[in-house]
């Protein structure tokens, strides 16, 4: 694998119940390289992803990394607690000494939420809490399965402008979306 | 204090979480002065039945302590974000037994021996007890939390049916100190016996219940 890689897959496979999901799937992804994954429902685009996290192992195949790569993960399930409030979770999740934190809950338009529960907010906010997690963070390799989901367009748009500044900071971005993002990226289909 | 952190973290949840702690115990508390009330019994043999009815009722209440310990963290995904970090998941098991404990063991452990006194007319037998308490519920958390977390996806039920059988042996051993209590005989060997358990099982599970939630996740 050459350095400027940060991830590359080789013939990977996957497998559930005898019942084959993808096979003979392999991609390289560069530095400031961003990787669009496209399929139909079922397809096998989360457990890709998973797969790719290291949660779920492949059936088959190998996934080589780049040494240290440091990378952040958001897949569907937000990993919020739905009885605390939106201050209790960014202290569980240690992001609350961070100094981009203010002007992030203003532009999310979240500052005058935080005592909320999150119980309390609406999936789209839940969902602007949990991409603080990957706003806030400073990884080589981003993952994210379906991001704009719930999203408003002005929250679309920053996590879009986000993305293609930590792609030009040379972070790489690998992510599942059936709604158009305008992020530059390789398009792989999974069908 | 980073290293705290994951402490603190634990008992942030737990602590907003009333009902997941402040249940258990207020069901040990019905059980413990409801007992008394609904049966006739002289005083001598209400003292006699005040131990099965104490270790029974501890072992009810840790089970229902434990009954979606893990399950909220597998369902809103905080498991998979811990296994991708390069935090240790056992070492997170190990934490969130203990707050747990600490939460609902060591309460119910010192409601045990007051309600001895109240039992027993004897202070010296409920000084005595208290750490067999102590260890006991830790125990049985743990063995607990060992069956949930193999029955993680499938409800507790099959959980506790398979942990069961593992918490018999305590009940033995308590029932020995309860007469090694009583006779004031042996008192320490079945309080070391105990421990020892305690001191094997409070690393080996968190250990082996991080593998299997690691399955489920897979």
């Amino acid at each position: 694998m050459e350095s400027s890689y940060l991830i590359e897959a080789r013939q990977l496979a996957y497998k559930i119940n005898e019942v084959k999901l993808f096979s003979n799937f392999s991609f390289t992804l560069k530095a400031g390289e961003a990787l669009h994954i496209k399929g139909s429902n079922g397809s096998g685009k989360t457990t890709l992803i998973r797969i790719l996290c290291g949660i779920t192992p492949a059936t088959k195949g190998e996934i080589l990394k780049k040494d240290d790569l440091v990378f952040t993960y958001l897949g569907h399930k937000n990993a919020l607690k739905t009885y605390l409030s939106i201050r209790d979770n960014i202290s569980l999740l240690g992001l609350s000494k961070n100094e981009d934190l203010k002007t992030l809950l203003t532009s999310l338009n979240l500052q005058n939420k935080l005592d909320v529960i999150i119980a309390n907010l609406s999936f789209g906010q839940q969902k602007k809490v949990a991409l603080l997690r990957i706003f806030l963070s400073n990884s080589d390799l981003i993952l994210l399965d379906e991001p704009f989901v719930g999203l408003d367009s002005a929250s679309h748009n920053l996590l879009c402008k986000f993305l293609e500044s930590r792609l030009n900071n040379g972070a790489g971005l690998i992510y599942t979306s059936h709604i158009s993002a305008g992020i530059a990226s390789k398009d792989i289909s999974i069908d | 204090m980073k290293l705290l952190l994951p402490y603190t973290n634990e008992a942030l949840k737990l602590i907003k979480k009333t009902r997941a702690w402040i249940g258990p115990i207020l069901i040990f508390i019905l059980i413990m002065v409801a007992f008394p009330l609904t049966v006739e019994l002289s005083s001598t043999n209400l003292s006699d039945a005040f131990y099965p009815v104490l270790f029974i009722s501890i072992l009810l209440v840790m089970m229902l302590a434990t009954e979606d310990i893990f399950l909220e963290d597998y369902e809103d995904g905080s498991l998979e974000l811990l296994l991708i970090s390069n935090k240790s998941l056992s070492q997170w098991v190990f934490i969130k037994i203990f707050i747990h404990w600490l939460f609902i063991g060591v309460p119910i452990s010192l409601l045990g021996a007051f309600f001895n006194i109240g039992a027993n007319n004897d202070l010296n037998s409920s000084l005595m007890l208290l750490p067999a308490l102590g260890i006991s519920t830790y125990i049985f958390l743990i063995l607990f939390c060992f069956g949930n977390s193999l029955s993680l996806t499938k409800g507790s039920v099959l959980g506790t049916l398979i942990t069961l059988p593992l918490t018999l042996p305590i009940l033995v051993i308590l029932g020995k100190l309860t007469s090694a209590i009583i006779f004031n005989i042996n008192y320490f060997e079945f309080l070391i016996l105990l421990f020892g358990i305690l001191s094997i099982i409070i690393f080996a599970f968190p250990a082996i219940i991080s593998r299997i939630i690691k399955t489920h996740l897979e």
